[in-house]
């Protein structure tokens, strides 16, 4: 199988990822759209490694897979810290970095 | 190469970060002991300084970048002897100030303090143009949380005034940052990039780059010293800011600015300083005249001083760009260099302890007759007062006969009206002695003598004064070949 | 010879460090014994030198003394060093006896001020730079001198500092020597510029070739001089300060303000003959100038109404006979008239001295009459002081100021004018004399003087009133309390002014004109090389200057008599008649208003619009908010990009990515 599809695939789910990012205001949402990026660059990076014969690429897949669980928890902690302090579970009203 | 220069720079700040980590209440034992050693090493170099030899002594010269060509260059010369010991002495008396009266947070105190020793020492020391902005720029950190957190006065013209200190004076060093890096690039002219100053002295850049790299670095001198018309951060500042770092922003960084006239600018662009001189001179004689108009109209004490300042820088400017063949004018700059800092830094901490008699206000409208009970304060006082106006007989005066000697042999015009100035400074100095000390006691007023602890900070600023006005010769002396060496760049 | 060049200047300056590192221990009097002793010390050692120097050949009667490099750099030849020569000597021997006397007079003068020590320091630093001045050996030392006296003038005048027209005086006094110190700079320059040295032989002997006669720059540094010397002696226009300065304590007045500093300029001139001489023109200015002054100041002299003024403005005069012999080339003439007046000056101030103490503190003519009998001791001195200042002879003002008039008109031309002007002023001095001697001892004895005559005691003022503002005395400091005035009574007051009283009367046989020439041949060495060493008034011009001399000064006291001791109503009338004049006299020629106009109020105008209008529109304005207005922009430009929306920063991510995509794309393309 031409290695097209898989890349289609993963320009799929990279595009969800991101128009969930764009568009969504619940952080955990945001979050998992994240997740969907990422996962589709694993996909593709998986996919390069095996149409390139060497074995390099699903290292790095796997370290992204660490770096994600790592986003995760700190993005999940963040949001439980936002519940706990009773502020609003939206992106949108969490600016307090405007200029 | 020796790591003498280094020791003395380096000093201050580590004795300070030292003394933050040891409780609050030996942090100002450590800036003293961080301040007098360079002290003592100031004595030093100018004990163990030859005289007649020509160029740079004890340099340290080591690679600190090397892809950009800047190099970690230190060195001593007649320009900058008498400067570094002037630093030393100021920076060591206002330690011991904020050793004697204790301030608020003194461990972040002193430690500003000795990042301001180590940024103006260097400035004084750097032979690479990379280094000297570097060291130039980082005087400014201290002296914003300086003035931002320990200003006094109300809480918004605190910050107005930091804010107009740092956005005024930052812009001037922004673009002196572009003009060095400019220099150093067409210096190399496509070879290898070098900071060094003796490395840009040589490379010759043609005329029109050369003016407008002036007007880069020549603003932000101006603008430091300041001169007129750029002295509009001067007044808020030098109302907020705590004495004991005025008496040495006052007495030493406007020193920087002036210093690099002779240090950078006239060496590395002769031409330009040439075109310019007409348009810096008249600069020059505005601040004489208009600082002088102000210094007698002003109430605050701080005030009077600080438009005195911009007086006297401009009698420093007018000599350094006089540009007689002798170099007399220079001589004479570089030494009232050191005078002016000498007495303006007394006077400011007279005018503590003056405020301090009459209830807290700084305005001479609520002073009068402190005298009274107070001879020794008066007598250091009128000693302090009379060296501002340059009375002959103090170096000072010595100063300005050779900077206006200078400017008559060029410029006899300017050299004339340059003198009104003096005859002004007589008027503003002792209007502000006889409003303070003399006439009627103001309301509120309380004379009493100066403690011992006070004595002990301006007694020995006064009596360097003092010798100072005996024996100008051997700081004269020292400068004489140094700048001639600079002068004759642009008189050639 | 060079020790005691050095010994001469070192006594007073250890007395003033002395007497000033001690202030907290001294007792009693003991500050003004020490300072007495110092000046007395001064005086031995230029006794001294005077021996030394009579003692050497007269080619080698120029001696230069050099302590140490000062500001030797790049061409200029600034060192301290000393010239000793006759002319030095002379005054340093004037200098010095006079300020001995008067330190003595002040021991018991000043007894009672709380300043005492104080009063002393300065004074012995006053001493101290006026012998600096006159001993200097280059033009550095010189000014240095210069601006030592000019400051030790200020510290005395303002010496009652809580008085705001002491301060007020002082101030201006500082102010207006300070002109004249910037003067004195920049005639040097000119000078400087020619000749390239600073040391004042080296600088005559080669005035010759670095300038042509009357040479645009010689003349401009001469007219600088020149400058420096009217600020410093009060010649017009430069002269509203010496009035002013009799706010001072009268010692002072006697000592800085009649005896020693104004003569300064006098010396100056002397010393620069060489100068002057190959610059005729600014000669001409300084003569010119002397002789207006002497007789301004001698028309204000006949109305003032305040005691020390009157003595003041006589001082301007007689120092402006001074100026114009000098400026003639009639140097010994000049420094003999200096030394005389002198004497007979501190003698007529230390015993108006006594006078104000008597009528505690008040100076006023007006209220001052009949202290005849109350004082006779100082009634005497005053006499003698006043019959040497009219030129009566054989008083030593007679000799002096007629040996002036009579080489001024020897010069011929126009100075012929100058000396009938001067003739006039001598009419004129011995009218306002004795109308003050008349007015203080002459008619009914006033409340004061009988106090005084009845019970030994002198009169207590209720309350002190300062004369000129009527502000009650603030005698909390400096100023003398009420057990102050002692009159006449102290034996150290009596031998001061009986000594001077004394070198009033024969100070004058030094110099007799036809007969002794003591001063002329002590000074020749220093005068050898002016082109008027010949110059001589006849016989006949001698004698015609000396009746005419006599004539004057005795129709003068007659006239004063008549009109202030036998018609006491006709100044009154006189007043009605002439009150067009008086008005102007009275107001002294307007020359404060003058000043006022052009050149204090436009100064004070421009720093009051600099601070109200200038630095709030232009510098703060347009330069401050010009620059943080330009940054203030540029940061809410980039501040707007901040949104906080976590999308827009997402957003803006991807659009980057996708621009450095699309570039790599198209460029590998």
């Amino acid at each position: 199988m031409s290695i097209t599809w898989y890349l289609c695939v993963s320009a799929i789910v990279f595009c969800t990822g991101v128009g969930g990012v764009l568009t969504r205001k619940n952080p955990l949402v945001v979050l998992l759209s994240l997740e969907l990026m990422l996962n589709a660059a694993n996909l593709a990076l998986v996919a390069f490694a095996r149409a390139h014969g060497n074995e390099e690429g699903q290292i790095f897949a796997l370290i992204v897979v660490v770096v994600a669980a790592c986003e995760v928890a700190v993005g999940l902690g963040l949001i439980v810290a936002l519940y706990r302090r009773r502020l609003p579970i939206d992106v949108d009203e969490l600016r307090e970095l405007q200029g | 190469m020796t790591i003498h220069l280094s020791i003395l720079l380096f000093w201050p700040l580590a004795l300070a970060l030292l003394g933050t980590t040891i409780g609050r209440r030996f942090a100002p034992a450590f800036g003293v002991l961080g301040t007098v050693v360079p002290l003592l090493y100031a004595i030093l170099l100018i004990a163990d300084f030859d005289s007649g030899a020509r160029g740079l002594q004890y340099v340290t010269d080591d690679t600190w970048i090397k892809t950009l060509g800047i190099r970690y260059k230190l060195g001593v010369d007649g320009l900058n002897l008498w400067l570094v010991a002037l630093t030393a002495l100021l920076f060591a008396a206002a330690a011991l100030w904020v050793f004697l009266r204790p301030v608020a947070r003194p461990r972040l105190f002193t430690f500003h303090l000795a990042l301001a020793e180590t940024a103006v020492l260097g400035a004084f020391l750097a032979q690479d143009l990379a280094l000297f902005v570097l060291f130039f720029d980082l005087m400014l950190v201290p002296f914003y949380f300086l003035v931002g957190q320990w200003g006094a006065g109300r809480r918004e013209d605190v910050v107005a005034a930091t804010y107009k200190l740092i956005i005024y004076t930052l812009v001037g060093s922004l673009l002196m940052l572009a003009g060095a890096v400019a220099t150093a690039v067409l210096s190399a002219d496509g070879g290898t990039v070098s900071f060094v100053l003796s490395d840009l002295a040589k490379a010759d850049l043609g005329d029109s780059t050369q003016r407008w790299i002036f007007v880069t670095f020549a603003l932000a001198f101006l603008i430091k010293m300041p001169t007129f018309p750029f002295h509009g951060w001067m007044p808020d500042a030098y109302r907020t800011m705590p004495l004991p770092a005025l008496a040495i922003f006052s007495g030493v960084l406007s020193k920087v600015a002036a210093y690099g006239f002779l240090r950078i600018v006239l060496p590395l662009f002769p031409a330009a300083a040439q075109d310019y001189q007409t348009l810096i001179l008249v600069l020059a004689l505005c601040s004489i005249v208009y600082g002088s108009a102000q210094a007698f109209t002003q109430t605050n004490t701080r005030l009077v001083l600080g438009y005195s300042s911009v007086a006297q820088l401009g009698f420093i400017v007018l000599g350094i760009f006089a540009f007689d063949p002798e170099g007399r004018g220079g001589q004479g700059a570089v030494l009232q260099m050191v005078n002016h800092g000498l007495v303006v830094a007394p006077l400011f901490f007279i005018i503590a302890l003056l405020a301090e008699r009459a209830g807290g206000s700084e305005d001479i409208r609520d002073m009068g007759g402190l005298a009274f009970r107070a001879p020794v304060l008066a007598s250091l006082f009128l000693i302090a007062a009379l060296a501002t106006l340059a009375m002959p007989g103090s170096a000072n005066f010595a100063g300005e006969f050779l900077i206006l000697l200078g400017l008559f042999q060029t410029k006899l015009a300017m050299a004339v009206i340059a003198f009104s100035g003096v005859a002004m400074a007589s008027v503003y100095m002792l209007r502000m002695y006889i409003r303070t000390m003399h006439n009627r006691s103001g309301e509120r007023t309380m004379s009493r003598e100066l403690t011992v602890g006070d004595a002990l900070v301006i007694v020995p600023l006064v009596l360097a004064v003092l010798a100072f006005a005996l024996y100008p010769q051997g700081a004269l002396s020292d400068s004489e070949p140094a700048v001639k060496a600079s002068i004759q760049e642009v008189v050639r | 010879m060079a020790t005691f060049g050095w010994l001469i200047l070192l006594c007073p300056l250890v007395g003033c460090v002395v007497i000033s590192l001690g202030f907290t221990v001294w007792p009693g009097r003991t500050p003004g014994w020490i300072g007495t002793l110092a000046i007395a010390g001064s005086f031995a050692a230029s006794i001294g030198a005077l021996i030394t120097l009579q003692g050497r050949g007269a080619e080698e009667r120029q001696v230069v003394s050099v302590a140490w490099d000062y500001a030797r750099t790049s061409g200029v030849d600034a060192q301290l060093s000393l010239l000793l020569d006759p002319l030095s000597i002379f005054m340093a021997l004037v200098v010095s006896g006079v300020s001995t006397l008067i330190h003595l007079y002040s021991v018991s003068y000043m007894g009672s001020d709380r300043g005492y020590t104080r009063f002393f320091a300065y004074l012995n630093f006053f001493v101290f730079s006026m012998l600096l001045l006159v001993l200097a050996g280059n033009f550095v030392v010189l000014i240095v001198g210069w601006a030592f006296v000019g400051a030790a003038s200020y510290l005395l005048i303002s010496f009652w500092y809580r008085r705001t027209t002491a301060t007020r005086a002082g101030i201006k006094a500082f102010v207006i020597n300070v002109v004249g110190d910037v003067g004195l700079v920049l005639g040097t320059y000119f000078i400087f510029k020619g000749t390239g040295t600073l040391d004042f032989l080296q600088t005559f002997h080669s005035v010759g070739e670095a300038f042509s006669r009357n040479d645009g720059d010689l003349v401009a540094g001469c007219i600088g001089l020149l400058v420096g010397a009217f600020a410093k002696s009060a010649q017009v226009p430069l002269h509203t300060w010496l009035p002013d300065a009799m706010e001072g304590p009268t010692p002072v007045s006697a000592l800085i303000h009649a005896a020693t500093m104004v003569t300064a300029g006098v010396y100056l001139i002397a010393r620069m003959h060489p100068l002057f001489e190959q610059a005729p023109a600014a000669a001409d200015v300084g003569a010119i100038v002397g002789c207006a002054t002497l007789v301004i100041a001698a028309t204000i002299g006949l109305v003032v109404t305040d005691l020390k003024r009157v003595i003041a403005y006589s001082t301007m005069s007689q120092i402006g006979y001074m100026v114009m012999a000098v400026s003639s080339a009639a140097y010994t003439a000049g420094l003999f008239h200096l030394m005389t007046h002198a004497f007979f000056k501190a003698l007529l101030f230390m015993s108006a001295g006594s006078v104000i103490a008597a009528m505690a503190g008040n100076q006023n003519l007006d209220e001052m009459g009949g202290f005849r009998r109350a004082m006779p001791f100082t009634f005497a001195c005053m006499m003698i002081g006043g019959l040497a200042l009219s030129g009566v002879p054989p008083f030593s003002g007679f000799f002096s100021k007629d040996d002036i008039l009579a080489f001024v008109a020897a010069r011929g031309d126009w100075h012929v004018v100058l000396a009938v002007l001067g003739f006039i002023g001598s009419l004129l001095t011995a009218i306002y004399t004795f109308r003050m001697i008349f007015r203080t001892f002459w008619g009914e004895p006033v409340e004061p003087a009988r106090v005084l005559a009845t019970t030994g005691h002198v009169y207590h003022a209720p309350e002190h009133t300062n004369p000129a503002t009527g502000e009650v005395e603030d005698t909390d400091v400096g100023f003398p309390g009420p057990d102050h005035h002692i009159a006449e009574h102290e034996g150290s007051m009596k031998l001061a002014m009986g000594g001077l009283s004394v070198l009033a009367i024969v100070g004058g046989l030094l110099q007799i004109p036809k007969v002794t020439h003591v001063l002329d041949r002590f000074l020749e060495p220093t005068f050898a090389d002016s082109r008027f060493k010949t110059l001589e008034p006849s016989d006949g011009l001698t004698a015609l200057g000396l009746v005419t001399g006599t004539v004057l000064s005795l129709a003068g006291i007659a006239l004063a008599y008549h009109l202030w001791v036998r018609r006491p109503d006709a100044p009154g009338s006189l007043r009605a008649h002439l009150s067009g004049l008086h008005q102007v006299f009275v107001n002294k020629w307007y020359f404060d208003e003058l000043i006022n106009t052009i050149v204090v109020r436009p100064f004070s105008w421009f720093g009051r619009f600099g601070r109200n209008t200038f630095e709030r529109l232009v510098i703060s304005g347009l330069f401050v908010g010009g620059t943080s207005g330009a940054v203030r922009a540029g940061s809410a430009a980039v501040r707007a990009a901040q949104s906080g929306y976590l999308r827009y920063y997402a957003a803006l991510l991807l659009l980057g990515l996708t621009a450095l995509g699309l570039y790599f794309l198209l460029a590998g393309s």
